[in-house]
């Protein structure tokens, strides 16, 4: 196999089947782990992710594509280095307090571990000096918030002064997002980075992550 | 023209043994499925078991006989009165009666003056409350948006005070929580001369979201709810899942599972104090598949708010529900067209109190003044629908046709100057219906223009002091005021 296109077509294309034979398929032809992961799925992923973006694809559609690339990954796991699985971010994500929505959070989540980073997903109704013991207990260096209602995006900001309180803001890059968040409202509260959906906040937070 | 509280039910998207279907469907997820729970509200957990609930407390799970449902329920009032500080506003919640107005927690305005979206402010809330209180057809005013300008803590008191202080019509809103829910009490019981005269009369109401769909109980919004039917205080209950998200994709499950969640609220509140006033809360909605954000706009919507008032009027209870919401960003036309056609379809359907039906843009998150007036005129052609058309010896006109004879003309018949006014929809003044020329002469305006110009107007005329001067300065003693 010279180029991971099959694989990358079964996961877009949602055919698990065809998927778990072509990544056993290609380990038994001797091509590597890593090359699988990052060649294959990951690739195939950020097609996913490119068509949710530009809604190509329904989101329930992307949710299966990631439940058949962790099968993938399962396979791939005991074969690859400790360097390989050691994802370059490592990311604390909560619904801030008070907010009890979680939908949109877990789709970021997903997209993000699809991505190859480290997620510790930490649930709705986060108070701020939570998010900051996480951060220092996972030693991360992304933290993403979220909210839906109107009435607790002013949590976000008391989050945020919060991690500069505790002295952690130089070590994470934050990231927002919910349905009423937007682009001038996380400049406003110094956040690093705003993602409109769950396809654009995996991608940045690689970005960010580098 | 008045054109509040007319019976609807034109439409009825189930048919009598569909809506039995769902409705034994959704005691049947009560009794098998169950509601979950989270910690805070053993409380209401232990009543619910004392009273026949079947609690599993390690899944934090109940289970509800049906004849548990069926009893509490039949306990809600068939009734509820909702009052305007001006007993002109009083809205009578029962049957089909149909009642628009206003909903929503919206963050953005177009700004009336340069056109741009920016955060909303106190000072908006109280300018569209007055709006609201001039346009005959919003029938009620939920606040529309937040105050981004002021702390969480003073939230509850001042949006109450805002849109007390702007109209006299009915005003209804959530709050953050119990002791939000105890002030704004307290607040309004110093207008209307104490909280006996608030209970007797209650002009204000809220809003509990209790149920979080799939099926499960948010602790600080049942305690909410709770607190309001101690209080004797109206509260809607509200539940809004999405269909594919919160709610199986199909209308009819989603219908099915929103009934169950209602089915449950209605009875913790009827078992708190039997005969609470509440409104049921459902509000069906669906995800936006592409984005997983909320579709409001979608006919469906009108459709399945059309159909959760046959399941409200089922058990008869008055509802609440949604429609005019537009997925566009601006009043244009796909705002006008997603606005009527579900503002419609829920008038028609009979529902009694329907939130979110003026002012709304971009979902549930941006308000424009102008779009508050074209809404009001969506309202009151849906509530014209609603009238029928009368049959009458004197509405058939027999005699005047043979009077005229063969021929003739009606123009200047009295029995045309009898009707003029009242057999058709006058408007507000945004429609045109103007010759070409006319219409050129006077600037080529559009609808929008011509709203903007019609709320202009509204918003020039003397400011109203509904709080007469020496509450309002007890208010202002008692509580931050920040308006």
């Amino acid at each position: 196999m010279t180029d991971f296109n099959e694989i990358k077509d079964s996961l877009v294309s949602l055919d698990d089947q065809r998927l778990l034979h072509l990544v056993n398929d290609a380990l038994g032809k001797k091509i590597p782990a890593s090359d699988i992961l990052n060649k294959g799925l990951i690739a195939g992923i950020d097609i996913v992710g490119e068509k949710m973006e530009n809604e190509d694809m329904f989101i329930p559609e992307v949710l299966m594509a990631a439940q058949i690339m962790a099968k993938g990954v399962e396979i791939l796991k005991p074969l690859l280095g400790d360097d390989e699985t050691s994802a370059r971010g490592r990311v604390v994500i909560g619904t801030v307090k008070g907010d009890l929505h979680d939908i949109g959070k877990n789709l970021v989540a997903m997209m993000m571990e699809s991505a190859g980073l480290a997620v510790h997903n930490l649930g709705v109704d986060i108070a701020p000096e939570e998010f900051v013991a996480q951060i220092k207990e996972k030693n991360a260096n992304i933290l993403c918030l979220s909210a839906l209602l109107t009435t607790t995006m002013p949590m976000m900001k008391q989050t945020i002064d919060a991690v500069v309180e505790s002295g952690l803001r130089d070590q994470v890059k934050i990231m927002i997002g919910g349905a009423p968040v937007t682009q001038v409202f996380a400049d406003d509260i110094g956040a690093d980075a705003f993602a409109s959906d769950a396809g654009s906040a995996a991608k940045a937070a690689k970005i960010l992550a580098n | 023209m008045y054109l509040m509280g007319l019976q609807g039910g034109q439409y009825s998207p189930l048919s009598e043994d569909q809506v039995k279907t769902l409705h034994e469907a959704s005691l049947q997820i009560l009794e098998k499925t169950g509601i979950t729970y989270e910690l805070g509200i053993e409380d209401t957990v232990q009543m619910l078991e004392n009273n026949g609930a079947v609690i599993d407390r390690d899944r934090k799970n109940i289970t509800f006989p049906r004849k548990m449902i069926i009893e509490q329920v039949a306990k809600a009032p068939e009734e509820v009165i909702l009052y305007g500080q001006d007993p002109k506003n009083d809205l009578h919640l029962t049957q089909s009666r149909v009642h628009m107005g206003t909903g929503g927690a919206a963050i953005k305005i177009i700004d009336s003056e340069t056109g741009r979206i920016r955060p909303t402010t106190l000072k908006d809330l109280y300018d569209v409350s007055r709006l609201v209180d001039q346009l005959d057809n919003i029938h009620f005013l939920v606040k529309p948006c937040i105050a981004t300008d002021i702390d969480v803590e003073n939230y509850n008191v001042n949006w109450f005070y805002t849109c007390l202080s702007a109209t006299s019509k009915h005003v209804m809103s959530g709050v953050n929580d119990i002791k939000g829910l105890n002030d704004v009490i307290e607040m309004a019981s110093m207008i209307a001369g104490g909280l006996d005269k608030l209970q007797e009369r209650p002009f204000i109401s809220t809003i509990a979201c209790f149920a979080i769909s799939p099926l499960k109980l948010c602790t600080q919004s049942t305690l909410i709810m709770q607190e309001a039917n101690r209080n004797h205080i109206p509260v809607a209950l509200s539940s809004a899942p999405m269909a594919g998200s919160t709610s199986p994709l199909t209308m009819a499950g989603t219908l099915t599972q929103l009934h169950a969640e209602q089915l449950a609220g209605i009875t913790i509140c009827q078992l708190t104090k039997a005969g609470a006033p509440i409104l049921y809360g459902g509000i069906p909605g669906m995800a936006n598949l592409k984005t997983m954000g909320y579709s409001g706009g979608a006919v469906e919507c009108g459709m399945m708010n059309a159909a959760i008032h046959q399941l409200s009027n089922h058990i008869k209870v008055p509802n609440y529900n949604s429609s005019g919401l537009s997925d566009s960003k601006l009043p244009d036309a796909q705002a006008g067209y997603e606005k009527a056609l579900t503002s419609l379809l829920a008038s028609m359907g009979g529902s009694n109190y329907i939130h979110h039906s003026a002012g709304m843009l971009e979902s549930m998150l941006t308000i424009a003044h102008e779009q508050f007036v074209i809404d009001d005129e969506i309202i009151g052609n849906c509530c014209k629908v609603l009238k029928g058309i009368d049959c009458d010896a004197e509405h058939l006109a027999l005699d005047v046709i043979d009077s005229v004879g063969p021929g003739g003309n009606f123009m200047t018949t009295p029995h045309t100057m009898t009707h003029m006014r009242e057999e058709y929809y006058n408007g507000n003044g945004v429609t045109d219906r103007k010759s070409r020329e006319k219409w050129e002469q006077e600037g080529s305006l559009d609808t929008r223009q011509r709203a903007l110009a019609i709320a202009k107007k509204l918003l020039a005329n003397p400011k109203p002091a509904y709080i007469p001067e020496e509450i309002d300065k007890a208010i202002r003693k008692k509580f931050n005021i920040l308006l």
